[in-house]
């Protein structure tokens, strides 16, 4: 995946033109500021023996370059300072920290490049469902040797960052399915927090019936939020047999699921608002949205200057059928690029970022790392000065370890959108949406060229 | 409106301009004015109730942009959103729109002289290669400049220019479009006969075209140099492959990247969306004067 | 477009007469050589910001990356593969990718007539010395076109989606900007309302150039202001009105903000509603740009198609 043979003739021209700009260009302020002179702050550590950054004693300084996507909001403590924490404390290893003004797929598009360029940053923040395509694509290194080391400060989310058993990262955040339900409405109505899918159901009718809706069905971002229930009734979609994929995303779990949503909806007994959409906003704020399924980080933010806020909780997910159990949805850890000269100390670095516990809770995030974290105040106070924090522990704790993502899930997002959107406006089922899953999970796997049962 | 008649050499009788106001000639009558002024107030609502929409939402917390009614005012957010905008922006926000300024000024100054002169020599000279050229810049429009910004990020990384500002501005100094318009506004607004008497006259090639030519073209340059700056404004996929320092970033991938969070706050963005609006307003007004077609009718009588 | 009646018949003249050939000979070399010192710039950009990357690009249509290792990772260590035309025999079997192409066709054929009208049309009254403030409606025209489209996204999916939209008490019950029917509509609407102002701004500057003293010779000969205006302005505005329509042709065959905003509301569109989606949202496949790039390329070729049939169409009506 090279394009140096024509960078070469375009290297070329390109100075050709660049003279000319600089003749003819008389029309350019003279003064434009120069840019920062940073244009290349840690690509190639190898062709320079004596930086002049910062005095060492030893004389060479590691540079690691680490994009991340963190919100770095104000009130929050931002990745850059505590960087410089570590770069004062490390002498030796210097991390330049930059976040990336985009969305997650841009940034995928903008690390491939870089790679093609030779450019890759050290260290980058990958989604857990990115990161088995991430490996086959041949961006990541193999830093099994070193993660080692560090496996015991992470809990069960060291394996997303492990495809196939071969470490390329370490873990930063998950994001277990949690139950969000507003107590106030919930006490008016007389309903308790359901724990298993009857219950659920019992309930769903009840508020209904009262015109409120104790929980959403989102057609947006179906695929992880559902993916994750499916986690949480004991399913696994991908497995292996005999060196192939094996794709099943119509277990027995995943039916269950698939017949509760398909109860709620065909009894009008859920909401059906995209998960992002301002309608959902706006129905949690006034009240007709008094229950939601949501993943853990969803707290940080879902009740933000909203009316309601104050009256919500947090519980675990009702037992979907195979005991206390959460799924995944999202949750990112902070990967090794192919072409990091110094795999060993920006995994030093990684884990010490990672298991910085008060620093990441500030962004908003469900610390991966194993360790107590605090309630932020600010997220006490929207949920009635609950301990979320240690429910959402408690989530983190029960999720299923058997759900593993293929190389290719990003594709499977839109059939799954697609079908989703039939379920609600009653043109499809809910589970079409699992069977369009399956199916472009095998096409994903074909296509990408790997190996998969029929 | 006075009468006054006067005669030409040729003995036809007219009616002369008055200074200041459109030749008298072509002054048209009071019902045709009104119904013209209905269409253009009503084109006016078309296009401004959106932006009525986008001011006030600016001045909205995410809770009542979800809430309450989008063409009045809920409780007044404005100082806050600022707040956010700032905090967001970790107080870099005026510095992008400095960038942003910046990059689209000197993209569109050069971008626009390098347009106009590429246009003036398709429509007034021949030579060969010309159509083939043609067809090329033509071709160069089909492939969608989104897939494109990959690949030219590598060619950028390999004469060293990522990261910089350069990354941003030269490729938006490029425009295909520029070019077709100044050949189009060359071929109508330039008279060759002009050119052929300026060079019997013994004037160089480079003084015809930067005295004469560009002073003909002046509404075409100012059109050309209004999209190049626009569109140079508004690019943050270019922006968003090639730069990574905060410190040069331009004020629409800066937007960009706090739109992509979950739960932005909307307001916020918005509020920074219409302050950057603010100077290509001014920058609009400033070039009101240019527009004027006096000027070329001007030197054309020559 | 342009005339090359000049262009032969200096040729004709020197066959004719051999002393005069040289004189024009080297005239005709200094035109070439001036011409081309003033294309010259441009070209040179042109080749390192277009054609360089255009080239990349299709190359890299016949290209895929596949795994070279085995396990259920493919390794790890994938090589580029070339595969011919395989990528483009996979696009043009794609139902997808021609459902598409005949939205975007379907879409042009509607809305560009549509938007080329409305901004003529103010752009003659603008210029016809009906309103005394051209200034400020020219400005308010344009504006829209100066909104980033990020957040021009935003206010839209405000005023469109049911629920939130401020429009829909003033519509009939039950009309929604988002359903399968009105949906292309809701994002023609979006284009005219962002474009319109655009291509007036093309045909004022258009007007603009055209000398005033013209007008006052058509007056003097008894001309009306209607036949000012069907007689002179709107022929010589036909060179932009071309152009317009052309640009707007390719800018719709690779529609994708209009439709990439109503997606994130409504994901029953799918993400390759228009070929510039497909083309968009395939960027990151683990095959590599291959298949990405063989629909921007065939994107192209139907697009330049179609341009040059309208071309070819208008010079025929001329």
């Amino acid at each position: 995946m090279t394009f140096k043979r024509y960078m070469k003739a375009g290297a070329l021209l390109a100075v050709a033109a660049l003279g000319l700009t600089a003749c003819g260009g008389d029309a350019t302020p003279a003064n434009t500021p120069a840019a920062p002179a940073e244009s290349t702050p840690a690509a190639a550590p190898e062709t320079t023996p004596a930086e002049e950054t910062t005095p060492a004693e030893s004389g060479d300084v590691v540079e690691i370059e680490y994009l991340h996507r963190l919100p770095d909001n104000e009130g929050m403590q931002l990745v850059a300072d505590v960087a410089a924490k570590w770069n004062a404390e490390n002498p030796n290893i210097q991390v330049t920290t930059t976040k990336f003004a985009g969305e997650a797929g841009d940034m995928i598009t903008k690390l491939e490049a870089d790679a093609n360029a030779g450019t890759a940053p050290c260290l980058a923040q990958l989604a857990y469902g990115e990161v088995p395509e991430m490996f086959t694509k041949g961006l990541v290194m193999d830093v099994t040797q070193e993660a080692a080391k560090y496996r015991d400060n992470f809990g069960g989310a060291f394996g997303m960052m492990a495809p196939g058993g071969v470490s390329v990262g370490l873990p930063q955040d998950n994001g277990p399915l949690v139950y969000y339900y507003n107590e106030v409405a919930f006490k008016e109505l007389g309903i308790e927090v359901p724990t298993n899918i009857d219950e659920f159901l019992a309930a769903a009718k009840t508020a209904a019936a009262a015109g409120k809706y104790i929980v959403n069905f989102t057609a947006q971002d179906t695929r992880d939020w559902l993916s994750a229930q499916a986690a949480a009734a004991g399913d696994a979609w991908y497995t292996a047999e005999s060196d192939q994929w094996v794709v099943n995303t119509n277990g027995e779990g995943t039916q269950r699921v698939a017949a509760m949503w398909q109860d709620l909806l065909d009894n009008k007994a859920t909401a059906t608002h995209n998960r992002w959409d301002d309608t959902y906003t706006a129905a949690i704020g006034d009240g007709s949205l008094i229950g939601t399924i949501g993943a853990a980080w969803e707290a940080a933010f879902m009740l933000d200057g909203s009316p309601t806020a104050g009256q919500w909780k947090v519980a675990l997910l009702p037992d979907f059928g195979a005991g206390q159990m959460s799924g995944p949805w999202g949750g990112s850890g902070v990967a090794v690029m192919k072409g990091c000269d110094h795999p060993a100390e920006a995994m030093e670095f990684n884990n010490w970022f990672n298991t910085q516990l008060d620093a990441l809770a500030s962004q908003g995030l469900v610390v991966a790392a194993l360790g107590d974290v605090e309630t932020p105040a600010a997220i006490a106070e929207a949920f009635g000065g609950q301990d979320v924090y240690s429910v959402l522990a408690e989530a983190n704790a029960v999720m299923s370890d058997k759900f593993a993502y293929i190389p290719g899930w990003s594709t499977v997002g839109d059939p799954v959108g697609v079908a989703a959107a039939a379920a609600v406006d009653g043109s499809g089922k809910v589970a079409d949406i699992f069977t369009a899953a399956g199916t472009a999970s095998v096409k994903a796997l074909k296509d990408a060229g790997l190996p998969v049962k029929e | 409106m006075s009468t006054k008649l006067a005669t030409t050499a040729d003995g036809l009788q007219y009616r002369p301009s008055v200074e200041g106001m459109p030749p008298r000639s072509i002054a048209p009558k009071t019902p045709a004015r009104v119904i013209t002024t209905v269409i253009l107030v009503v084109a006016l609502l078309y296009f401004l109730v959106p932006i009525a929409w986008l001011i006030i939402a600016s001045t909205k917390n995410n809770a009542d942009l979800a809430s309450s009614f989008g063409f009045w005012f809920a409780d007044m957010n404005l100082a806050d959103n600022w707040t956010k905008l700032m905090g967001w922006t970790q107080r870099m926000f005026p510095r992008w729109v400095f960038n942003s300024v910046l990059y689209s000024t000197v993209a569109a100054t050069v971008g626009t002289l390098l347009s106009v002169s590429a246009g003036y020599a398709m429509a007034k000279f021949k030579f060969p290669g010309k159509n083939l050229t043609m067809g090329v810049i033509m071709g160069g429009l089909l492939m969608p400049i989104a897939l494109l910004t990959i690949p030219l990020y590598v060619v950028f990384h390999n004469i060293g220019l990522t990261n910089t500002m350069w990354a941003v501005i030269i490729p938006s100094v490029v425009s295909p479009f520029g070019v077709f318009l100044g050949r189009v506004y060359a071929e109508s607004s330039v008279p060759t006969e002009l050119l052929e008497a300026a060079r019997i006259d013994g004037a160089g090639e480079a003084r015809i075209f930067f005295t004469m030519v560009l002073r003909l073209l002046a509404p075409a340059m100012v059109t050309i140099f209004l999209f190049i700056f626009v569109a140079t404004w508004n690019n943050f996929l270019l922006p968003l492959m090639m730069v990574n320092s905060t410190e040069i970033m331009p004020v629409t991938q800066g937007l960009y990247g706090m739109m992509s969070y979950f739960a932005p706050d909307k307001g916020a963005v918005m509020l920074g969306a219409l302050l950057g609006v603010i100077p290509l307003i001014l920058l609009f007004v400033f070039l009101q004067r240019f527009w004027q077609a006096g000027l070329a009718a001007g030197s054309v009588k020559g | 477009m342009t005339t090359h009646i000049q262009g032969a018949a200096p040729q004709a003249v020197a066959a004719a007469a051999p002393p005069g050939r040289r004189r024009r000979r080297s005239k005709d070399r200094h035109e070439a050589l001036t011409g081309w010192a003033f294309l010259a710039p441009f070209v040179l950009l042109f080749v390192l910001v277009f054609v360089i990357p255009i080239v990349v690009s299709v190359i890299e249509s016949f290209y895929k990356r596949v795994p070279s290792g085995g396990g259920l990772f493919g390794g790890g260590e994938p090589v580029r593969t070339f595969i011919g035309m395989e990528n483009y025999a996979e696009v043009a079997s794609s139902s997808t990718f021609w459902l598409g192409i005949a939205r975007v066709v379907g879409y042009a054929a509607i809305q560009i007539p549509i938007m080329i009208g409305v901004a003529l049309a103010l752009a003659l009254l603008l210029d016809s010395f009906l309103v005394r403030r051209p200034g400020f409606f020219r400005l308010s025209y344009f504006l829209p076109y100066a909104i980033p489209g990020v957040v021009a996204a935003m206010v839209w999916l405000y005023l469109y989606s049911p629920g939130m939209s401020p429009l829909l008490p003033y519509l009939p019950d039950g009309f929604s900007f988002m359903s399968p029917g009105v949906i292309l509509a809701s994002m023609a609407n979006m284009t005219t309302w962002t474009y319109t102002g655009y291509n007036m701004l093309i045909f004022l500057a258009a007007l603009q150039s055209i000398p005033g003293d013209l007008y006052e010779a058509a007056r003097i000969d008894g001309a009306s202001g209607w036949q000012i205006t069907t007689k002179i302005k709107i022929p010589l505005v036909r060179g932009a009105a071309l152009l317009a329509v052309l640009l707007s042709i390719i800018g719709t065959i690779q529609l994708f903000n209009e439709p990439a905003i109503m997606y994130t509301a409504n994901p029953w569109m799918g993400e390759n509603y228009t070929p510039m989606m497909m083309a968009y949202n395939n960027r990151n496949l683990i095959s590599g740009m291959g298949f990405s790039s063989a629909v921007s390329v065939m994107m192209a070729l139907i697009a330049g198609l179609l341009a040059v049939v309208y071309a070819l169409l208008q010079r025929k009506a001329d």
